[in-house]
């Protein structure tokens, strides 16, 4: 059995502040287009016109990424609720009338 | 049956960035001449017309700033070396022209040429050697990432030739549906939640419980939770990370290729450390597209009997013309191992595509499946290669 010894780690291989290549400028958008279909209040305040290295691209894209997570496992759990109470009519009204963000309303904030 | 496929239970794929077989594999032609790499006489002109050779001067990082183009129009003038007449063929001669239109500099562009050594590429070239590397695996369209990727999750790029969003179309269903819907499992790990995955807005939205991080694929191979189909996607960036900072592994220019080695290792260690895993596993390790650089094996047609059922106006090709999808994209490393795989089986002959993955996936975990492209229901299937009837017991290990 041949034992391969790995190439070592390259030294100063990381560089946090390169320009962003086509790649991530893709997957920045496409995560914004994913991040406008989520409720506003899972909407990041970050203006992506603005990213140009490869950690703020970074930074972004993890936001965005937990917040579909989030956004997910929020409607699981309401979900969850939903099966173990039935509700009455009037509780499936007032969940109606919330709307879809209180909080993201109060901010005035819009979708991109 | 061989006794290799008898014992198949899992199927990983682990698809890296941008780089072009001659690149990466090509030296291995002179290890073993079935492998076709480079050879003499091979050149692209650059502009000034001289003939400019393939050489082993390829470094693992600073060379190819900027990225080289491998959108739809670079490409096309990558593989018809300028020719736009109706009658064109291909020719593999416009790489260094193409090089040359983002810098204008003739010395920097002949470096699209340049290839790795075998001693430079431990992991990736001894794989290749000891299991089987794939002579003709192609991308599935001359262009980018995005739909280059879409080919291996759903047969098709719903029309897509570029990076933009892509909306799937009924019938088609991605691979990962496809498995759970009947029973069985699939997930696509990504590096981890900074670097996410290039599947964003029609899996991560739609289905979060199809995705692991790269650190649950080490957990689950190492428990033996794998699922029947995986999915594995490198790191696409360099970014704090919660243990530190996280090197990008993909291997994009001009991220460092060692640490794509490095990543391939980890994946292939990870299958092997568990002796049950490796014996009901194949790993294939393949490249989503070559990222502008070098090779020169022509991308043939696709059979006119098997399209894909959509055609790219002008408007998306960023040419004169439109693309029906009727041909391959360049040439990339393909690998697929097992320990019921032959040592050093060089598969040719044969042609392969990223759309090769949902149909070797759909076939042997599915059977027959009616809601797919006609382009992925004709495309070569790969489980056939985990053929042998005893399990080796000399594949190599990394450390």
């Amino acid at each position: 059995m041949t034992k391969i010894t790995l190439p070592p780690m390259p030294a100063n291989a990381t560089n946090q502040d390169r320009p962003v290549n086509g790649l991530l400028k893709a997957q920045i958008l496409h995560l914004h287009e994913a991040e406008r279909r989520l409720p506003l209040r899972h909407h990041t305040d970050i203006y992506i016109n603005a990213i140009k290295t490869e950690g703020e691209a970074a930074r972004y894209i993890r936001r965005v990424t937990e917040a579909i997570h989030d956004a997910h496992a929020e409607a699981a759990a309401k979900r969850a609720r939903g099966k173990g109470k039935r509700k009455a009519v009037i509780d499936i009204a007032a969940v109606a009338d919330e709307g879809p963000s209180k909080k993201g309303k109060k901010k005035g904030k819009v979708s991109l | 049956m061989p006794a290799g496929l008898d014992n198949l239970k899992h199927i990983v794929v682990l698809m890296m960035e941008n780089r072009s077989f001659d690149h990466m594999l090509g030296s291995l032609s002179s290890v073993n001449q079935q492998i076709d790499g480079i050879n003499a006489g091979l050149s692209n002109p650059d502009t000034t017309g001289a003939a400019v050779a393939p050489q082993p001067l390829a470094q693992f990082q600073g060379q190819l700033d900027p990225d080289p183009d491998h959108h739809f129009p670079a490409v096309d003038l990558q593989i018809f070396g300028g020719d736009t007449s109706a009658g064109r063929q291909p020719n593999m001669q416009g790489f260094v022209k193409s090089y040359f239109n983002q810098q204008q500099d003739v010395g920097h562009s002949q470096k699209i040429m340049y290839y790795f050594t075998q001693n430079q590429l431990p992991v990736l070239t001894t794989l290749a050697t000891e299991f089987a590397v794939f002579n003709r695996w192609f991308a599935s369209i001359p262009g980018p990432t995005i739909c280059n990727r879409a080919f291996a999750h759903y047969g098709t790029s719903f029309g897509q030739v570029g990076m933009n969003v892509f909306y799937v179309m009924e019938p088609y269903k991605s691979i990962y549906e496809r498995m759970v819907a009947a029973g069985h499992t699939a997930k696509i790990y990504y590096y981890d939640t900074t670097s996410s995955t290039m599947e964003v807005v029609n899996l991560l939205q739609n289905e979060p419980q199809l995705f692991g991080t790269y650190q649950q694929f080490l957990s689950d191979c190492s428990s033996g939770n794998l699922p029947d189909y995986s999915f594995v996607e490198p790191n696409y960036s360099d970014h704090d990370g919660d243990e530190g900072e996280e090197v990008a592994n993909d291997q994009h220019p001009d991220h460092n290729v060692q640490a794509g080695e490095r990543f391939i290792a980890s994946v292939y260690n990870a299958i092997k450390q568990n002796a049950n895993l490796w014996q009901s596993t194949a790993l294939l390790v393949v490249y989503d597209e070559h990222g502008g650089i070098y090779d020169h094996v022509p991308p043939p047609n696709c059979s006119p009997n098997a399209p894909d059922g959509f055609v790219a106006s002008p408007n998306d090709t960023g040419l004169p013309f439109s693309f029906a999808f009727d041909r391959l994209g360049v040439r990339v490393p393909a690998i697929l191992i097992s320990p019921w795989v032959p040592k050093g089986l060089v598969v040719d002959g044969r042609i392969f595509e990223h759309a090769s993955i949902p149909a070797t996936v759909t076939k042997f975990f599915l059977g027959s499946y009616a809601q797919r492209t006609a382009r992925e229901a004709a495309a070569d299937t790969f489980a056939d290669l985990v053929s042998l009837d005893v399990m080796r017991q000399d594949c190599p290990d990394f450390g």
